[in-house]
Protein backbone atom coordinates (compact mmCIF):
# COMPACT_ATOMS: atom_id res chain seq x y z
CA UNK A 1 0.00 0.00 0.00
CA UNK A 2 1.29 3.45 -0.91
CA UNK A 3 0.42 7.08 -0.30
CA UNK A 4 0.82 9.88 -2.81
CA UNK A 5 1.74 13.51 -2.24
CA UNK A 6 1.02 16.40 -4.57
CA UNK A 7 3.87 18.89 -4.19
CA UNK A 8 4.03 22.41 -5.63
CA UNK A 9 7.36 24.18 -5.94
CA UNK A 10 7.68 27.94 -5.60
CA UNK A 11 10.78 29.88 -6.55
CA UNK A 12 11.80 33.45 -7.35
CA UNK A 13 14.44 32.89 -9.98
CA UNK A 14 14.02 29.31 -11.12
CA UNK A 15 12.77 29.45 -14.70
CA UNK A 16 13.12 25.79 -15.61
CA UNK A 17 13.07 22.73 -13.43
CA UNK A 18 13.30 19.11 -14.46
CA UNK A 19 11.96 16.04 -12.73
CA UNK A 20 15.51 14.74 -12.23
CA UNK A 21 16.57 17.89 -10.43
CA UNK A 22 13.57 17.70 -8.11
CA UNK A 23 14.11 13.98 -7.53
CA UNK A 24 17.76 14.57 -6.61
CA UNK A 25 16.79 17.29 -4.13
CA UNK A 26 14.07 15.09 -2.63
CA UNK A 27 16.31 12.06 -2.22
CA UNK A 28 19.15 14.07 -0.74
CA UNK A 29 16.74 15.65 1.77
CA UNK A 30 15.38 12.24 2.80
CA UNK A 31 18.94 10.92 3.04
CA UNK A 32 20.14 13.95 5.05
CA UNK A 33 17.40 13.81 7.67
CA UNK A 34 16.50 10.08 7.77
CA UNK A 35 19.59 8.33 6.47
CA UNK A 36 19.95 5.40 4.10
CA UNK A 37 17.54 3.28 6.15
CA UNK A 38 15.03 6.11 5.89
CA UNK A 39 15.37 6.14 2.11
CA UNK A 40 14.54 2.43 1.95
CA UNK A 41 11.70 2.48 4.50
CA UNK A 42 10.05 5.65 3.20
CA UNK A 43 10.76 4.56 -0.39
CA UNK A 44 10.07 7.93 -2.04
CA UNK A 45 9.43 7.73 -5.76
CA UNK A 46 8.78 10.56 -8.17
CA UNK A 47 5.86 9.45 -10.32
CA UNK A 48 4.92 12.55 -12.26
CA UNK A 49 6.42 15.96 -12.75
CA UNK A 50 4.85 18.92 -14.52
CA UNK A 51 7.68 21.32 -15.56
CA UNK A 52 5.20 24.06 -16.51
CA UNK A 53 3.23 24.15 -13.28
CA UNK A 54 6.16 23.04 -11.10
CA UNK A 55 4.06 20.27 -9.62
CA UNK A 56 5.15 16.78 -8.66
CA UNK A 57 3.43 13.63 -7.50
CA UNK A 58 5.58 11.54 -5.19
CA UNK A 59 4.70 8.13 -3.80
CA UNK A 60 5.87 6.63 -0.51
CA UNK A 61 5.17 3.73 1.80
CA UNK A 62 1.89 4.03 3.66
CA UNK A 63 2.38 5.23 7.26
CA UNK A 64 5.61 6.95 6.15
CA UNK A 65 3.96 9.98 4.60
CA UNK A 66 4.75 12.20 7.61
CA UNK A 67 8.46 11.54 7.19
CA UNK A 68 8.24 12.30 3.48
CA UNK A 69 6.23 15.46 4.18
CA UNK A 70 8.92 16.57 6.65
CA UNK A 71 11.69 15.85 4.15
CA UNK A 72 9.85 17.80 1.44
CA UNK A 73 9.40 20.72 3.85
CA UNK A 74 13.12 20.75 4.54
CA UNK A 75 14.10 21.15 0.88
CA UNK A 76 15.48 24.68 0.55
CA UNK A 77 17.45 24.65 -2.64
CA UNK A 78 17.14 23.07 -6.06
CA UNK A 79 19.81 23.65 -8.68
CA UNK A 80 21.30 26.49 -6.65
CA UNK A 81 18.04 28.43 -6.35
CA UNK A 82 16.02 28.97 -3.19
CA UNK A 83 12.70 27.15 -3.34
CA UNK A 84 9.67 26.39 -1.20
CA UNK A 85 8.23 22.92 -1.76
CA UNK A 86 4.72 22.87 -0.35
CA UNK A 87 2.61 19.75 0.07
CA UNK A 88 -0.74 20.55 -1.47
CA UNK A 89 -2.53 17.26 -0.85
CA UNK A 90 -2.03 13.69 0.28
CA UNK A 91 -4.09 10.83 -1.10
CA UNK A 92 -4.25 7.07 -1.43
CA UNK A 93 -4.70 7.26 -5.22
CA UNK A 94 -2.96 9.21 -7.95
CA UNK A 95 -6.28 9.72 -9.72
CA UNK A 96 -7.75 11.81 -6.90
CA UNK A 97 -4.63 14.02 -6.85
CA UNK A 98 -4.79 14.59 -10.60
CA UNK A 99 -8.51 15.36 -10.66
CA UNK A 100 -8.39 17.68 -7.63
CA UNK B 1 9.31 38.23 8.56
CA UNK B 2 9.09 40.21 5.33
CA UNK B 3 10.99 43.48 4.91
CA UNK B 4 8.26 45.72 6.30
CA UNK B 5 9.48 48.77 4.38
CA UNK B 6 9.13 46.86 1.11
CA UNK B 7 5.50 46.71 0.07
CA UNK B 8 6.08 44.05 -2.61
CA UNK B 9 7.79 41.76 -0.12
CA UNK B 10 4.83 42.08 2.26
CA UNK B 11 2.33 41.34 -0.52
CA UNK B 12 4.35 38.32 -1.65
CA UNK B 13 4.55 37.01 1.91
CA UNK B 14 0.80 37.37 2.32
CA UNK B 15 0.13 35.57 -0.97
CA UNK B 16 2.52 32.76 -0.06
CA UNK B 17 0.85 32.37 3.34
CA UNK B 18 -2.52 32.13 1.63
CA UNK B 19 -1.16 29.51 -0.80
CA UNK B 20 0.16 27.54 2.16
CA UNK B 21 -3.31 27.52 3.70
CA UNK B 22 -2.98 29.93 6.62
CA UNK B 23 -5.80 32.14 7.93
CA UNK B 24 -3.83 34.09 10.53
CA UNK B 25 -0.20 34.88 11.19
CA UNK B 26 1.85 36.54 13.93
CA UNK B 27 4.55 38.68 12.40
CA UNK B 28 7.61 39.87 14.29
CA UNK B 29 7.81 43.61 13.78
CA UNK B 30 10.51 46.10 14.78
CA UNK B 31 9.64 48.13 17.87
CA UNK B 32 9.84 51.58 16.26
CA UNK B 33 7.30 50.89 13.50
CA UNK B 34 4.66 53.60 13.06
CA UNK B 35 1.02 52.74 13.66
CA UNK B 36 0.14 53.74 10.10
CA UNK B 37 2.65 51.26 8.72
CA UNK B 38 1.19 48.49 10.89
CA UNK B 39 -2.29 49.41 9.66
CA UNK B 40 -1.11 49.30 6.06
CA UNK B 41 0.51 45.90 6.69
CA UNK B 42 -2.75 44.63 8.18
CA UNK B 43 -4.56 45.81 5.04
CA UNK B 44 -2.11 44.04 2.72
CA UNK B 45 -2.54 40.81 4.62
CA UNK B 46 -6.31 41.23 4.92
CA UNK B 47 -6.52 41.64 1.12
CA UNK B 48 -5.01 38.16 0.80
CA UNK B 49 -7.39 36.79 3.43
CA UNK B 50 -4.80 36.61 6.21
CA UNK B 51 -5.46 38.06 9.65
CA UNK B 52 -2.31 39.74 10.92
CA UNK B 53 -1.21 39.84 14.54
CA UNK B 54 1.90 41.63 15.69
CA UNK B 55 4.58 39.94 17.70
CA UNK B 56 7.74 41.07 19.43
CA UNK B 57 10.83 38.95 20.00
CA UNK B 58 12.57 40.26 23.10
CA UNK B 59 16.25 39.54 23.26
CA UNK B 60 18.20 40.91 26.23
CA UNK B 61 20.93 39.83 28.58
CA UNK B 62 19.59 40.32 32.09
CA UNK B 63 16.48 40.20 34.27
CA UNK B 64 16.08 43.96 34.81
CA UNK B 65 16.22 44.67 31.11
CA UNK B 66 13.66 41.94 30.39
CA UNK B 67 11.22 43.23 33.01
CA UNK B 68 11.60 46.78 31.69
CA UNK B 69 10.90 45.68 28.11
CA UNK B 70 7.91 43.60 29.20
CA UNK B 71 6.43 46.59 31.05
CA UNK B 72 6.92 48.72 27.97
CA UNK B 73 5.73 46.39 25.22
CA UNK B 74 3.25 43.92 26.74
CA UNK B 75 0.24 46.05 25.95
CA UNK B 76 1.43 47.04 22.49
CA UNK B 77 1.93 43.63 20.89
CA UNK B 78 -0.44 40.68 20.46
CA UNK B 79 2.25 38.10 21.13
CA UNK B 80 5.33 38.51 23.31
CA UNK B 81 8.16 36.05 22.76
CA UNK B 82 11.48 35.97 24.60
CA UNK B 83 14.74 34.64 23.21
CA UNK B 84 16.43 32.94 26.14
CA UNK B 85 20.10 33.77 25.76
CA UNK B 86 21.08 32.38 29.16
CA UNK B 87 19.64 30.08 31.79
CA UNK B 88 18.73 32.81 34.30
CA UNK B 89 16.83 34.76 31.69
CA UNK B 90 15.11 31.56 30.61
CA UNK B 91 13.88 30.98 34.17
CA UNK B 92 12.60 34.57 34.56
CA UNK B 93 10.88 34.55 31.16
CA UNK B 94 9.30 31.14 31.66
CA UNK B 95 7.86 32.17 35.04
CA UNK B 96 6.54 35.58 34.01
CA UNK B 97 2.85 35.55 33.05
CA UNK B 98 3.33 38.40 30.56
CA UNK B 99 5.49 36.17 28.39
CA UNK B 100 3.57 34.05 25.87
CA UNK B 101 6.37 32.19 24.19
CA UNK B 102 9.97 31.35 25.01
CA UNK B 103 12.48 30.07 22.51
CA UNK B 104 16.12 29.11 22.50
CA UNK B 105 18.82 29.66 19.97
CA UNK B 106 19.55 26.12 18.76
CA UNK B 107 23.07 27.05 17.70
CA UNK B 108 23.97 28.01 21.28
CA UNK B 109 25.12 24.87 23.01
CA UNK B 110 25.40 26.32 26.53
CA UNK B 111 21.71 27.14 26.95
CA UNK B 112 18.75 24.86 26.37
CA UNK B 113 15.26 24.10 27.62
CA UNK B 114 15.98 22.00 30.69
CA UNK B 115 13.89 20.51 33.51
CA UNK B 116 14.33 23.51 35.82
CA UNK B 117 12.87 25.89 33.22
CA UNK B 118 10.17 23.44 32.16
CA UNK B 119 9.12 22.98 35.79
CA UNK B 120 8.21 26.67 36.24
CA UNK B 121 7.16 27.46 32.70
CA UNK B 122 3.87 29.25 32.11
CA UNK B 123 4.91 30.21 28.61
CA UNK B 124 4.76 27.95 25.59
CA UNK B 125 7.99 26.62 24.09
CA UNK B 126 8.52 27.57 20.45
CA UNK B 127 10.41 25.35 18.05
CA UNK B 128 11.63 27.04 14.90
CA UNK B 129 11.70 24.69 11.95
CA UNK B 130 14.05 27.05 10.12
CA UNK B 131 16.83 26.06 12.52
CA UNK B 132 16.84 22.60 10.95
CA UNK B 133 17.91 24.02 7.60
CA UNK B 134 21.34 24.95 8.85
CA UNK B 135 22.46 21.88 10.74
CA UNK B 136 20.69 18.53 10.84
CA UNK B 137 22.68 17.70 13.99
CA UNK B 138 20.35 20.05 15.89
CA UNK B 139 17.61 17.44 15.58
CA UNK B 140 18.87 15.71 18.75
CA UNK B 141 18.68 18.96 20.71
CA UNK B 142 15.15 19.70 19.50
CA UNK B 143 14.03 16.14 20.27
CA UNK B 144 15.41 16.44 23.79
CA UNK B 145 13.60 19.76 24.34
CA UNK B 146 10.35 18.24 23.07
CA UNK B 147 10.78 15.29 25.41
CA UNK B 148 11.31 17.57 28.43
CA UNK B 149 8.35 19.78 27.45
CA UNK B 150 6.12 16.72 27.16
CA UNK B 151 7.22 15.44 30.57
CA UNK B 152 6.28 18.76 32.21
CA UNK B 153 3.18 19.30 30.05
CA UNK B 154 4.56 22.53 28.61
CA UNK B 155 2.69 23.70 25.52
CA UNK B 156 4.70 23.51 22.31
CA UNK B 157 4.30 25.93 19.41
CA UNK B 158 5.69 24.94 16.03
CA UNK B 159 6.79 27.88 13.95
CA UNK B 160 8.35 28.20 10.53
CA UNK B 161 10.67 30.96 11.85
CA UNK B 162 10.81 32.24 8.30
CA UNK B 163 12.73 35.32 7.25
CA UNK B 164 11.68 35.23 3.60
CA UNK B 165 8.53 34.13 1.73
CA UNK B 166 10.30 31.04 0.38
CA UNK B 167 10.82 29.73 3.91
CA UNK B 168 7.08 29.45 4.51
CA UNK B 169 5.79 25.90 4.88
CA UNK B 170 2.24 24.57 5.17
CA UNK B 171 0.80 23.91 8.65
CA UNK B 172 0.65 20.20 7.76
CA UNK B 173 4.36 20.22 6.92
CA UNK B 174 5.18 21.90 10.23
CA UNK B 175 3.12 19.36 12.14
CA UNK B 176 4.78 16.52 10.17
CA UNK B 177 8.18 17.84 11.28
CA UNK B 178 6.87 18.02 14.86
CA UNK B 179 5.78 14.39 14.66
CA UNK B 180 9.14 13.33 13.31
CA UNK B 181 10.75 15.12 16.27
CA UNK B 182 8.63 13.21 18.80
CA UNK B 183 5.22 14.85 19.14
CA UNK B 184 2.06 12.80 18.78
CA UNK B 185 -0.58 13.67 16.16
CA UNK B 186 -2.66 15.78 18.57
CA UNK B 187 0.28 17.73 19.98
CA UNK B 188 1.68 18.38 16.52
CA UNK B 189 -1.58 19.70 15.10
CA UNK B 190 -2.28 21.75 18.25
CA UNK B 191 1.22 23.22 17.96
CA UNK B 192 0.38 24.90 14.67
CA UNK B 193 -3.27 25.77 15.28
CA UNK B 194 -4.97 25.48 18.67
CA UNK B 195 -2.13 26.66 20.95
CA UNK B 196 -1.04 29.73 18.92
CA UNK B 197 -4.69 30.67 18.44
CA UNK B 198 -5.47 30.34 22.16
CA UNK B 199 -2.49 32.60 22.97
CA UNK B 200 -3.74 35.23 20.55
CA UNK B 201 -7.35 34.99 21.75
CA UNK B 202 -6.25 35.39 25.35
CA UNK B 203 -4.13 38.44 24.54
CA UNK B 204 -6.79 40.08 22.41
CA UNK B 205 -9.18 39.70 25.34
CA UNK B 206 -6.58 41.07 27.76
CA UNK B 207 -6.13 44.15 25.59
CA UNK B 208 -9.85 44.81 25.35
CA UNK B 209 -11.41 47.64 27.39
CA UNK B 210 -13.70 45.24 29.28
CA UNK B 211 -10.82 43.21 30.69
CA UNK B 212 -9.92 43.84 34.33
CA UNK B 213 -7.97 40.72 35.30
CA UNK B 214 -8.20 36.96 34.81
CA UNK B 215 -11.83 35.99 35.35
CA UNK B 216 -13.02 39.59 35.87
CA UNK B 217 -14.64 41.62 33.09
CA UNK B 218 -16.61 44.82 32.99
CA UNK B 219 -20.22 43.77 32.39
CA UNK B 220 -21.77 47.24 32.19
CA UNK B 221 -20.52 50.78 32.46
CA UNK B 222 -22.69 53.30 34.29
CA UNK B 223 -22.25 56.95 33.32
Amino acid sequence: MRRYLLIRIYSDNLTALSGEQFNDALLSSVRKYFGEIGVSTIAPKLLRFDPHRFEAIVGCQKSREKELQAAVALIREIAGSSVAALTVRISGTIKSLVTS
Amino acid sequence: MPRVEDEQSCIKTAQMLKAAGYRAVALTLPTGLLKDRVRSLRNHFANSGIELFVRIDISCANRQELLRLLRRFRNVYDVVAVRCVNHTLGLVAARDRRVDIIFFDPLKRNVWFDHSIANVSRAALELNVSSLYSESILITKLMKEIDIARQHKVRIVLSSGCTSPLMIRTPEQLSAIGMVLGLNVRQASDGVSAIPWSIIEQNVERRSKEYVEDGVRVAKRVN
